[in-house]
């Protein structure tokens, strides 16, 4: 072979490599190795600095709204204004907290179906509107949540004249939803094995039954862990309603009565000027923060404890 | 399987130990208390390509591995025994883990020259690691351990494209470059060839008969015929009833391959498992 | 806050199986109709939603673009509206909070793959997440009633004992703590996990293979991360930049309620400012007629940074992804 009379005769340039690369002192290495452990341990500073915005929130948290939260009149009074004869007549968030169920629910029902059946569709399809829809559902996903408020409002509450409601905000909040739904459903059915999916057709099954009847199925526990998280999103966003629910202060159903919601009456009441109002703020901030993290944390479980049962 | 006599020629030389590039003395590695590899004592002579060959879970690439302190990256590996390099204990002596590893070469088993560097800048990577930054240096050693790899020809008029860019084999012989670049006593292979086709084959086991005249080379392979065409001396391992594997043998190629001691080598020489 | 959305697998395969929606087969069902029906309500809902945006912002564009990009300070309600000391604001606050961000997550995103003994990356994971599922509205509030008066306390005056503070930061001497720093402070604990998710997963994902060889050369623990672990990740890392920084633009409420709310073009980060979102959200409650429509414009604007860098980070994490299969 031609290449091989190109090796070099060793002796001298290889001792003097190895020359220099012995000379390489070990205060030299000891230096290397030093700088490594000094930059590992900035790491691991950071690591901490990551950790302590949250352990300092929650102590907050809890230390200021703990007390609000613990009496009933928080859950189940409308909010009063404090006067100078009676500053801490604060009442309490009964309609935010209907009003966060019912915007929440309304949400949920324009968008967990058509969230769930176009994730379907660009998990099964190779379409150019699948390819197309998979770019803008990405892209919605990370939109601003205050242009969701502004397309609610000029469609709903203007155009449609329908006004300052709760559909208002349902659908800020759907279209919110939507993207985070569209998501994680394609995953979930691209997370069935494509086997499950061929042994139905080898048995001679139609393909739309094999899809509905077995690869959903097995996909539900994906699209479920989809859904809350965007549930859990929905509940705490505050721009997407701010524009268009009307901060309603009485306890209503109707989708076209104005509402409140939790995230609102933080917004609303932490600048204010009464203390009482302020420290309220807190409980409400508790209560938010507890709600979302139960569905975050149960969502993380129960898609963990389906991967086990498989 | 079907039952291939290896037959290797009688070598030209007397099998006259020379020195010792390592010894193992009762070298054994343990994962989380769980025995992977035991038992190994045997040295390993300079300028001698000595192969590891056993059936695949015999432990030939875990002991491979523990000759330059892979397992220290591995939590609850535990290297028990003595490794010597030129009379030095590489675990318990005095010598630093990153000095060791400069004396101490790797390739792997699959062709992994660093993606985002140049095919100069993998040849030199070792040396800028360990701190040598004059390029009339650089330059140099790039170019001969290019040469000894026998890869200079075809891409010393392309040194600053991607190593991306080249064949497996050809990847693969710039990694042997690259360990080579360091000038090391020994060189670890851990089954070079097994993901390359038969042509880059051929080249680097032409290239290993040339390496040894400057290096010790120790080879993982599970090809006994590459075993027997290349290396001079053989430790056969087996895996025992506990999953452990154990040194069986070590000898001579020729007389692992013609006339072992140990049935069990013989039955896997002959091919009866594997 | 948002919920942080992982870079979405590589959907570009398909396996055989999926003859229904790929093949031309005559006999469609009522299951595939239905898809496309929801497909088509999906694609129509996001079409409105950009084109009613547009729509009403287009009064504003048609006279006043120039006022809107660069004009400073706002007059409601008949104007001028100028934009400029939102865009600054914006700019500002998501490029202070993401070199913060990166520094600090670059950092956590190590540890957690090389630091951390495995059976701790789960506690650490799910914090990760727990951070990014705190409201914005929340960490607006604890900016705003605990980190402002710790600002004021506290670093202000650390700050002001550097020499060149001053120049640099400013002197407001105002009481209530809002500024453009702090609002980039926040923001920065907003964006971390994003930033966090992604990086984490990118580094994760380097070969061991390189991490190896890279090791038996003789290389330090950091110099296997700077020389090989790094550059490997780059493409990947700069996606969790763009998509961090998408995020740190489009954050409103907390921004809202930290920064001042002050419509005045600033460079003095300790001085309060404001963004084009937490513009919006205060001003829009009292708007009328050309306001809304000059909100609106600023939506547009907001909108295409938003998409912009969306669609750049995304193009980035497939190229990351081009590097590796290649390896």
């Amino acid at each position: 072979m031609s290449d091989m009379t190109e090796l070099a005769e060793p002796v001298e340039t290889g001792n003097r490599m190895r020359d220099e690369i012995r000379s390489i002192s070990n205060r030299a290495r000891a230096r290397r190795q030093v700088r490594s452990r000094i930059m590992f341990a900035l790491c691991a500073v950071a690591l901490l600095v990551t950790a302590v915005p949250l352990v300092l929130l929650l102590f907050q948290l809890f230390n200021r709204g703990l007390p609000v939260v613990l009496h009933t009149a928080f859950y189940t009074q409308l909010p009063q204004t404090p006067t100078l004869i009676t500053p801490n007549a604060t009442g309490g968030v009964s309609n935010a907290i209907l009003g966060t169920l019912v915007l929440t629910l309304y949400a949920s029902v324009m968008a967990i179906p058509v969230g769930v059946l176009v994730g379907v569709y660009l998990a099964e399809s190779d379409s150019k509107l699948a390819a197309t829809l998979r770019v803008i559902s990405q892209t919605m996903a990370g939109a601003p949540s205050i242009l969701m408020g502004l397309f609610a409002f000029s469609f709903i509450v203007r155009d449609l004249h329908v006004g300052f409601s709760a559909i208002a905000g349902s659908f800020a909040l759907a279209v919110l939803m939507l993207p985070v739904i569209v998501i994680s459903s394609e995953i979930a059915v691209r997370g069935v094995p494509h086997t499950l999916r061929e042994a139905g057709l080898a048995l001679g099954a139609k393909p739309h039954k094999v899809s509905m009847k077995i690869v959903l199925p097995a996909a539900v526990t994906g699209i479920v862990t989809g859904i809350i998280l965007a549930m859990s999103r929905a509940i705490g966003e505050t721009a997407p309603v701010l524009l268009v629910i009307g901060g309603g202060y009485i306890n209503s159903w109707k989708p076209l009565d104005p509402v409140s919601a939790l995230p609102l009456s933080i917004y609303e009441n932490a600048k204010s000027e009464w203390p009482s109002l302020r420290t309220e703020v807190w409980g409400i901030a508790l209560v938010l923060v507890v709600f979302v993290f139960v569905l975050s944390l149960s969502a993380r479980i129960w898609a963990s404890r389906k991967q086990q049962a498989r | 399987m079907a039952h291939v006599e290896t037959k290797v020629a009688a070598p030209t030389k007397s099998p006259e130990r020379g020195a010792a590039a390592m010894q193992l003395k009762g070298v054994a590695v343990s994962f989380h208390g769980r025995v992977a590899v035991r038992d190994c004592t045997f040295d390993v002579t300079k300028n001698r390509v000595t192969s590891l060959i056993g059936p695949s879970g015999s432990g030939k690439t875990t002991l491979l591995r523990a000759l330059n302190r892979l397992h220290d990256l591995t939590p609850g590996a535990k290297v028990a025994g003595q490794i010597l390099l030129e009379g030095t204990d590489i675990y318990r002596g005095d010598i630093t883990v990153t000095e060791l590893r400069t004396r101490v070469g790797m390739v792997f088993q699959r062709p992994n020259p660093f993606p985002t560097m140049s095919i100069y800048e993998n040849a030199v990577s070792g040396l800028r690691f360990n701190g040598v930054k004059k390029k009339s240096i650089l330059d140099e050693a790039a170019e001969t351990s290019l040469k000894s790899a026998a890869l200079w020809d075809s891409v010393q008029s392309r040194l600053k494209v991607a190593a991306s860019n080249l064949s497996g084999g050809e990847q693969q012989r710039l990694c042997i470059a690259r360990a080579l670049a360091m000038d090391p006593e020994v060189l670890l292979m851990d089954e070079p060839t097994s993901a390359l086709d038969p042509i880059a084959t051929l080249k680097i086991e032409e290239l290993m008969t040339e390496l040894k005249k400057r290096v010790t080379v120790i080879i993982v392979t599970h090809n006994m015929q590459q075993a027997a065409r290349i290396s001079d001396d053989c430790a056969f391992l087996l895996m025992g009833e506990d999953r452990a594997g154990e040194l069986i043998e070590f000898d001579t190629t020729e007389k692992i391959f013609n006339n072992p001691i140990d049935p069990r080598t013989l039955d896997y020489t002959l091919g009866r498992f594997g | 806050m948002s919920i942080v959305i992982p870079p979405p697998p590589d959907f570009t395969t398909h396996d055989e199986g999926l003859a229904e929606f790929n093949s031309a087969s005559p006999s469609r069902s009522w299951y595939h109709y239905l898809l496309i029906l929801a497909s088509i309500v999906f694609a129509a809902m996001s079409v409105g939603f950009i084109g009613t945006i547009l729509w009403n912002a287009l009064p504003e564009f048609e006279h006043h673009t120039g006022t809107l990009l660069g004009g400073n300070g706002w007059q409601s309600p008949a104007g001028p509206f100028g934009g400029l000391a939102m865009i600054v604001g914006t700019l500002e606050t998501s490029v202070v909070a993401l070199v913060i961000a990166v520094l600090i997550g670059l950092g956590t995103s190590i540890s957690i793959v090389f630091l951390l003994p495995r059976r701790f990356r789960n506690i650490v994971a799910t914090l990760v997440e727990l951070l990014a599922a705190v409201p914005s509205v929340v960490y607006g509030l604890w900016g705003f009633l605990v980190l402002a008066p710790w600002m004021l306390k506290t670093v202000i005056p650390w700050l002001n004992s550097w020499p060149f503070a001053k120049d640099l930061f400013g002197n407001p001497g105002q009481q209530d703590g809002q500024s453009l720093l702090l609002a980039s402070i926040v923001l920065a604990v907003m964006i971390l996990p994003t930033f966090v998710a992604i990086s984490r997963e990118v580094i994760s994902v380097v070969p061991n293979d390189l991490i190896e060889a890279s090791l038996s050369l003789g290389a330090t623990r950091w110099q296997m991360i700077r020389e090989v672990v790094l550059p490997t990740a780059k493409i990947g890392l700069f996606g969790a930049t763009f998509l961090a920084l998408a995020r740190a633009t489009g954050e409103t409420v907390a921004v809202a309620l930290v920064a001042g709310g002050v419509a005045n073009v600033q460079f003095h980060l300790l001085y309060p400012g404001t963004s084009i979102a937490a513009w919006i959200a205060t001003e829009f409650g009292e708007a009328q007629g050309n306001e809304i429509a000059a909100l609106m414009a600023l939506g547009v604007l907001l909108m295409l940074v938003n998409f912009g860098l969306s669609l750049i980070s995304r193009w980035l994490v497939s190229r990351q992804r081009k590097v590796l299969a290649v390896v």
